[in-house]
């Protein structure tokens, strides 16, 4: 096993305007579980970076990194390929070969391993990660999650003694993201194996971790156990306060100590107090605009012979409103984005915008309907954020002060230098958005927009979002986050077998869900049956 | 494709039968040599393929026999025995006919063999057989077959993205490059950022160290054994026939061809059994099949 030592730590990237670590001291134990959390650009990804040499970026360097108290620039580079594991955030771009099983053996091929002990590692991970359906399998094949977790599994196999994880979520659906993070959180008990796992979904991971360390800035600002952080983040105002999970938010807010973590916690600590059952007043359905997107009976499927991915679906959108769709994956939810958007053709059925009817792959930039598409990168090119967003006002004849406003509106003035590329998820969503609404769209659609994104910066988006809706564009959001959708749409429906199963203003919407609403409505709807936000749920608690 | 129990075999096994067959299809013009491994062949794309083979050989492969076998004796004019004169004055000849049949008989048998290797030798089986010489290659192969589906995929992707971000397409040329232009740009841009990532992920993993090695998704069994053994007797049994003449056919200057004999026999014998290895292999699968369920 290893533990690590990280003492004095400063770490400035060439041409930084400031240090991206600052004097971090930190170590991390044998076999503990340490997570790593902190806003977007607070310098995680460049800390987790530290824990292996040839990953280390280039930059000034202080201070020093031991490994089970060697310098870690001491340890030979083919122990250190071992010995320990690092998982990125991409699924797909650290996938080396085409197939399970050559991903699998990739890191025993590497180092030289014998043909009968790779044919034991590499079979006993595939049965272990639950892999043998898919072992001749292309990784093409393979959803989200399951290349995630033949990532981990392929660094598995070599046999680690720590496994350092960045973000390795960010980009699967939460119910897959659960799964990949319990599988950690096995290896981790199991095995004793070290575990330093960077993330934003800290509903899911605060409970896993024995210690938390928040990283702002490029410092360290608090370590500990995860209750004990979450009440000093609350107590110090912190940023990071709004990142932790509903129920610490509501036990620390209502000043309950120690804080609770997960939603059983905060169910009995709202029962140990003894509150009386209250409703939140009926909110009034939103004011009706006009039907600027409407879906009739859409029928889509991709093959002749596939099943049907939308079948019989109706769906509108009024104008200044948001509209939050959820459902689980392989719903059908990106696809009827693409048929609304102009990119997917149904078989029947209507699209009809502002009342018009739609024929065939029509033009979204000529209907005036923004795509935000699965993945931001798609939008970009490869120069810098400024000249990206410049390109795109180019398409409509945006002018400078339009420019202006809409950098300054998604808060990515700070970038325009940058290589799109190289920024991180939250910052490449806010930019490729902007791209999109200097297109000046009416209608905007959504695929998965807080993805990446951080607490504080998901606020953000979500008020702008709201900002933008009240000046008259209408948004349809297809997503995962429920929480958000909760805060921020008018409207909210659940997709299910290719059509909509049920549609309502977002709180009555989520009330009425048991397993497709907000941590806040679980923990407290025993007696605030119709409170689905944190902050509802601390006021109504607030007052006895 | 169907369940094929020759495609069970050992990579180096299949392998190597394939290129025997096709080495001595191409080398040995022979007409009952070249008959051999036609109606094989055939068959084994039946094996491989069902009906719609059948089909594919006698709607493609049937046409271009008579279309290469038309075409020898009218540009060829070779040989001894005249059979009719041209209206050019040049003669069709017996050997010119027969060399035409024999050899479009043998590509035709060439491109079907071809075809069966394609569907049996998969890319795994590919990277193994590399992958036992040159590590390193295999693995060039392996990145190769990922990389190029994805960048297709992923430009499809980014063209549905950019029908919203920029205006359509209008008709002509110059709109389409430029269109292309900008399509591949904001690939590229993504293919360069993947690659660091992926270049991260690879020496994460130890990937340039010394001594590379290759995982084996196969094993080399006792019938694996058996097969080679008796892929290799009749390959050496068929070689000595026609080393000794006893297997013997030439078209130019006159056509001839080796009397039948004890040696003959064996050696035509010893290639049918090569050529039909794998046919063979599944009927006997199948026989023992249709014994193992019948005592259910």
């Amino acid at each position: 096993m290893a533990n690590f030592k990280f003492e004095a730590l400063t770490f400035t990237y060439p041409n930084g305007p400031a240090p991206a670590l600052e004097s971090v001291d930190l170590s991390v134990r044998d076999g503990e579980f340490l997570l790593v959390i902190g806003p977007s650009g607070g310098g995680k990804s460049t800390l987790l970076r530290h824990f292996k040499s040839v990953l280390a970026p280039h930059g000034e360097r202080s201070g020093s990194v031991l490994m089970d108290g060697v310098p870690l620039s001491d340890v030979p580079e083919r122990e250190q390929a071992a010995k320990i594991g690092f998982v990125f955030q991409h699924p797909d771009d650290q996938l080396v070969t085409d197939k399970v099983w050559h991903e699998l053996a990739f890191g025993l091929e590497s180092l030289g391993c014998g043909r009968e002990r790779m044919r034991v590692r590499v079979a006993e991970m595939a049965s272990y990660f639950g892999l043998e359906g898919v072992f001749h399998k292309d990784v093409a094949e393979l959803s989200g999650g399951q290349k995630q977790l033949v990532n981990l599994a392929s660094v598995m196999a070599m046999n680690p003694s720590v496994l350092v994880l960045d973000e390795p979520t960010s980009s699967l659906d939460p119910i897959a993201a659960f799964d990949f993070l319990t599988t950690v959180k096995k290896l981790n008990t199991e095995l004793g194996l070290t575990v330093v796992l960077s993330e934003h979904r800290l509903e899911e991971a605060m409970p896993f971790a024995d210690r938390v360390a928040v990283l702002e800035e490029g410092r360290l600002t608090a370590i500990g156990e995860p209750k004990a952080v979450a009440e000093e983040l609350h107590k110090r105002g912190s940023g990071m306060a709004l990142a932790m999970p509903s129920a610490a938010r509501i036990s620390c807010a209502i000043g309950c100590s120690p804080a609770a973590l997960t939603v059983n916690e905060g169910r009995r600590m709202l029962r140990s107090m003894g509150l009386a059952r209250k409703t939140l007043p009926e909110t009034p359905a939103p004011a009706k605009g006009e039907t600027v997107l409407r879906a009739k009976e859409l029928f889509f499927r991709y093959e002749k012979d596939s099943p049907d991915v939308l079948r019989g679906l109706d769906i509108e959108l009024r104008a200044g409103s948001v509209y939050g769709l959820v459902g689980g994956n392989g719903a059908g939810k990106s696809t009827l984005l693409k048929a609304l958007s102009g990119s997917a053709v149904p078989y029947r059925g209507r699209v009809e915008i502002s009342g018009r009817r739609m024929k065939g792959r029509f033009s979204a930039f000529e209907e005036r309907v923004g795509l935000l598409p699965q993945d931001p990168r798609t939008v970009f090119y490869p120069v810098s954020v400024g000249e990206n967003v410049k390109k795109a006002a180019a398409g409509r004849g945006a002018g400078e002060e339009e420019i202006e406003r809409i950098v300054s509106l998604m808060g990515i003035g700070s970038l325009s230098e940058r290589d799109p590329f190289d920024i991180s998820g939250g910052e490449q969503q806010r930019t490729a958005i902007a791209m999109i609404l200097l297109t000046k769209p009416r209608i905007l659609l959504m695929d998965e927009p807080t993805k990446g994104m951080d607490a504080g910066v998901k606020r953000a988006f979500g008020l702008k979002l709201r900002e933008l809706a009240s000046e008259g564009l209408s948004v349809m959001l297809v997503t995962h986050d429920t929480e958000f959708c909760a805060e921020y749409a008018d409207t909210a429906a659940l997709m299910f077998d290719g059509s909509i199963s049920a549609e309502n203003t977002a709180r009555e919407f989520f009330c009425g869900n048991t397993f497709y609403t907000t941590a806040a409505n679980r923990i407290a709807r025993d007696i605030y049956p119709n409170a689905i936000l944190t902050e509802e749920v601390t006021a109504l608690a607030k007052r006895g | 494709m169907r369940r094929d129990a020759f495609s069970d075999i050992h990579p180096a096994v299949s392998f190597a039968l394939f290129a025997a067959v096709l080495v001595l299809t191409a080398f040995v013009l022979h007409p009952a040599v070249t008959g051999i491994s036609l109606v094989s062949a055939c068959i084994y794309t039946i094996v491989l393929k069902g009906r719609r083979a059948l089909l594919f050989d006698l709607l493609a492969v049937l046409p271009f026999i008579i279309v290469v076998a038309a075409l020898n004796p009218l540009f060829n004019h070779e040989g001894a025995t005249p059979l009719f004169y041209l209206w050019n004055g040049n003669a069709v000849t017996k050997e010119a006919v027969v060399y035409g049949l024999v050899s479009a008989c043998m590509f035709a048998a060439l491109i079907m063999w071809f075809y069966c290797m394609n569907a049996v030798m998969t890319s795994d089986k590919v990277i193994f057989l590399f992958g036992r010489v040159l590590p390193a290659l295999s693995l060039i192969f392996s990145m190769t077959l990922r990389f190029v589906p994805r960048l297709v995929s992923r430009i499809r992707e980014v063209s549905a993205a950019q029908k919203s971000t920029s205006p359509p397409m209008k008709k002509g040329v110059v709109s389409g490059v430029r269109h292309g232009i900008s399509v591949i740009s904001v690939t590229v841009g993504w293919a360069l950022e993947s690659s660091v990532v992926m270049s991260d992920s690879m020496r994460s993993r130890g990937y340039g160290g010394r001594g590379r090695t290759a995982y084996a998704l196969y094993r080399f069994t006792a019938r694996d054994a058996l097969l080679a053994a008796l892929a290799a007797a009749f390959t050496a049994a068929f070689v000595w026939a026609a080393a000794s003449k006893a297997v013997y056919f030439r078209s130019y200057p006159s056509v001839k061809c080796a009397p039948m004999s004890v040696g003959a026999v064996i050696g035509l014998a010893a290639f049918a059994g090569l050529c039909l290895m794998p046919a063979l292999l599944n009927a006997w699968e199948n026989v023992k099949w249709r014994i193992l369920s019948s005592k259910l």
